[in-house]
């Protein structure tokens, strides 16, 4: 099952992100933003972001554009192909690209692999999983859609099966000469179950667009497995790494809070950060 | 069964065995699994393909450069209210064209916080800065009440709603430490002043202005200024109330008192989050000062008030400051719909005439109450009949504007305009009662405020004595060089950051190239 983001139609409100909070028991603010970066973007609790992007237009002016980031339910995932114990692995029902944590052995190979750099690792945790948008797989085997596009208000996420959603995507670029015609997904990387419409250049909204630079096959399970010393010592050296980070961290004083996370914090006026 | 033994535990279990022969171990012993994919809860709404349309659907979008509200995203549960307020009552959220051009709009007005059930959304604060300015030796802090703030501020303090707490709020703020305690009611009544002027003129000479718009809600003016920006020149040029008091306070109040402006700091006690924008403004000021450097809502000035633990209940009444501490009648009914108007025709008839406004004008039951959209005719001898309409949520506001861009502007000589419903009684920085967002509560609050005009001495502002006297020792007339610089102030066409033409204009040419070409098939 697909998605289709029509960028145009987005105002930025993050019911979308929400939603995905809600539905997979994300927690929040967990994380006192080690990169304090100025772009949100995903961890391994934020499995979908909307990143504000400014666009200049060839004729001077500029125009706000919100884009959604989210794992892209690749057709042939090379995240997948490169988890050689398939914790990745695509669904045959539904075809998310869905990660089944007990199966995981945190080599990492996928955060490697994958073009869009979607999977994230819990650096906090002793044994950290990876993480990624599931597409609420088990939403869609009850027939419901995914939930960031069930709360969607404006109609930005159409929600169906993939064929359906190019007709429809190609048919809304026809229609309407704003928009710039590609439908991004329908063959970045053999095609994607995320699929994107704008009116504004996809390069210029953030999304990739060089892939000719990087084989997708680079990093798979059969390369790697072809170096089998390699893939060990890798396996070893980040389990290395993760373990000194995780030490290191445990016992780390609260980070003083980002302007941001200031002005969220100052609006709360009490101790504890509990909800009242 | 996979699930009963987490990974983590399994680790546990097989520490020793090294990493590769673990990844191999554990996937031959993986079959059966549940689905992946969250199993979390969302409201009811959300069940479904997620295609058909339904009400109480997603959330307001919110700027993170909103100066008067924000959201504190964990205590969002996605149950639509603030979209739905927004919406239907403000006629904000899809009233503005897609694609985006810069923002989403928003007018600050806050009806989504009073919505809101859990408090995700709320005032941008600013009890932390009137705190510290309270702490300063060096500032004089002084402090102004908006009407509706006098009969909404006890409901936080299991009072009534309605009960009227003008005296207990003056004794609070001075509990606090201010310097000067002063009466937004005070300011109405010069705003009254200027603007029934300047209706007068507009009426009797300026014909091709009218229908005159009243400009004291900054939610209504920066709605006008997005989405009806044509509009504006009907627009009075009166600063608000609250605004009027700072210039005041830092001009005419720091001269008598021989204090200089830049030591002190004003803070409005206010029932609306569109105040906090207001105060932003560059146009809200003089001489590099701001007239309001902070804004309160009523819930903040409650928190305020709970954190210092003043017991509120029982403080014994206490009056304004003079000089800017007066009010009238006229000045208290700001705070409801149709208040303005009513005040405003009060002391129009006065200046019209000389004469003081007959009792039908002092008890105008036609623009009163919570219809959205009300209509009324009062006669005043040498100008005729002036037919005012008086409109409460902006959602309905649009059919006013939209008939008098169709023009039929005729129609009326006199708008008011308040963004939320019942007027600012239903402000967005208002206490969320047990009544919260009914109309039983705003029907209270605005009885309370009926009650204090008959209940005044003087009904109408020019008959305030420290109006007078500041007139006298400052403004000289209405409308004066003076009164313009400090009491009046201009409007800024705001909609090109929500409409343009090149990307939002109709669809009907065929589809242009790619800007480059996409990646290879
Ligand atoms: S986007 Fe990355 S993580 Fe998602 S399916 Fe494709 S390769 Fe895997
Ligand atoms: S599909 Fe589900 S998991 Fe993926 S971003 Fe949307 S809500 Fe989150
Ligand atoms: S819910 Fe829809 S409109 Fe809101 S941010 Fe997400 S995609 Fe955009
Ligand atoms: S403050 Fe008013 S205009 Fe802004 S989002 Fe809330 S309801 Fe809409
Ligand atoms: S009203 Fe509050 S809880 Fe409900 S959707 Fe809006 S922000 Fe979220
Ligand atoms: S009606 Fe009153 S409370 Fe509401 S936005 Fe206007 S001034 Fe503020």
């Amino acid at each position: 099952m697909a998605v289709l983001v029509d960028i145009t139609k987005c105002i930025g409100c993050e019911s979308c992100s929400v939603a995905c909070k809600l539905w997979n028991k994300l927690p929040y603010g967990k994380k006192k933003s080690r990169k304090q970066k100025e772009e949100k973007d995903l961890d391994d609790d934020t499995w979908t972001v909307i990143q504000r992007k400014r666009v200049e237009a060839p004729s001077g002016k500029g125009y706000t554009r919100f884009v959604k980031k989210q794992c892209m339910h690749c057709l042939e995932p090379s995240c997948a192909s490169a988890c050689f114990s398939k914790a990745l692995r695509v669904d045959p029902e539904t075809h998310a690209v869905v990660y089944i944590p007990e199966l995981c052995v945190g080599c990492r190979y996928c955060m490697l692999a994958c073009p869009f750099e979607i999977p994230r690792y819990q650096w906090d945790e002793p044994l950290p999983l990876v993480t990624k948008c599931q597409l609420c797989a088990s939403r869609l085997k009850d027939g419901d859609a995914p939930a960031c596009v069930s709360a969607c208000p404006t109609g930005a996420l159409t929600f169906g099966g993939r064929d359906e959603l190019l007709t429809k995507a190609h048919a809304i670029i026809e229609k309407d000469h704003r928009y710039i015609n590609h439908v991004y997904g329908e063959k970045e990387l053999g095609g994607t179950e995320w699929l994107y419409i704008s009116d504004q250049p996809f390069e210029e909204l953030g999304f990739k667009t060089d892939f000719e630079d990087i084989p997708p096959s680079t990093y798979t399970h059969a390369y790697l497995s072809k170096v089998p010393f390699l893939a060990a010592a890798w396996g070893l050296f980040l389990a290395a790494i993760s373990w000194r980070y995780y030490k290191k961290h445990k016992n780390d004083p609260p980070k003083p809070p980002t302007p941001e996370e200031e002005t969220r914090e100052a609006g709360n006026h009490g101790e504890g950060d509990g909800m009242i | 069964m996979t699930r009963k033994i987490s990974r983590r535990d399994f680790l546990k279990l097989a520490s020793g065995t090294s990493l590769f022969g673990l990844g191999v171990l554990a996937s031959g012993c993986a079959s059966e699994q549940k689905d992946e994919g969250g199993d979390g809860w969302m409201p009811d709404q959300y069940q479904g393909r997620g295609d058909f349309p339904a009400h109480l659907k997603g959330r307001v979008a919110i700027s993170p450069k909103n100066p008067s509200i924000m959201r504190d995203d964990e205590k969002c549960i996605l149950c639509g209210q603030c979209i739905e307020a927004c919406h239907n009552v403000i006629g904000v959220h899809g009233y503005y064209p897609l694609p985006l051009k810069d923002e989403t709009a928003c007018i600050g007005c806050g009806q989504c916080t009073m919505w809101c059930p859990t408090g995700a959304i709320h005032e941008r604060p600013a009890v932390d800065q009137v705190e510290a300015a309270l702490d300063d030796d060096s500032k004089f802090v002084v402090v102004q009440t908006a009407p509706a703030t006098k009969v909404s501020l006890g409901e936080e303090f299991g009072m009534a709603p309605g009960s009227i707490v003008s005296g207990k709020q003056v004794a609070a703020l001075r509990a606090l430490g201010f310097d000067a305690v002063f009466d937004t009611c005070m300011s109405a009544d010069m705003t009254i002043m200027e603007e029934a002027s300047e209706a007068l003129v507009r009426l009797t000479q300026k014909k091709d202005v009218l229908p005159h718009f009243t400009s004291c809600c900054p939610g209504w003016v920066r709605f006008c200024e997005l989405f009806y920006p044509d509009l504006m020149k009907h627009l009075s040029t009166c600063k608000s109330p609250a605004a009027m008091m700072g210039a005041t306070v830092k001009s005419y109040y720091a001269e008598k008192k021989g204090l200089d402006p830049k030591n002190i700091v004003t803070v409005s006690i206010m029932p609306c989050t569109a105040k906090k924008g207001e105060a932003l403004r560059k146009e809200l000021g003089h001489d590099g000062l701001q007239d309001v450097d902070y804004v309160l809502t009523t819930r903040e000035l409650a928190l305020l008030l709970k954190k210092k633990g003043i017991d509120f209940e029982s403080l014994d009444n206490a009056d304004y400051d003079s000089i800017l501490g007066e009010s009238t009648g006229a000045g208290r009914i700001f705070g409801a719909t149709g208040g303005v108007a009513e005040a405003s025709v009060r002391s129009l008839y006065y200046f019209a005439t000389h004469q003081a406004p007959p009792a039908n004008l002092l008890e105008w039951k036609a623009v009163r109450g919570l219809t959205s959209v009300k209509e009324a005719q009062a006669s005043v001898p040498g100008v005729g009949t002036v037919s005012v309409a008086v409109v409460n949520g902006m959602a309905s506001g649009r059919k006013v504007l939209d008939a008098i861009r169709a023009g039929q502007g005729s129609r009326w000589q006199f708008i008011e305009f308040m963004a939320c419903p019942g007027g600012c009684i239903g402000g967005g920085g208002q206490p969320k009662s047990q009544f919260a967002s009914s109309e039983d509560m705003r029907q209270r609050r605005i009885a309370a405020l009926y009650q204090e005009d008959r209940g005044a001495k003087k009904r109408a502002s020019h008959e305030n004595a420290e109006i007078q006297t500041l007139y006298k020792e400052f403004y000289g007339q209405p409308l004066s060089e003076r009164a313009e610089k400090y009491l009046h102030t201009s409007f800024v066409d705001q909609s090109e950051k929500i409409f343009d033409a090149e990307t939002q204009h109709a669809p009907n040419t065929p589809p242009k190239a790619p800007k480059s070409q996409p990646a290879k098939d």
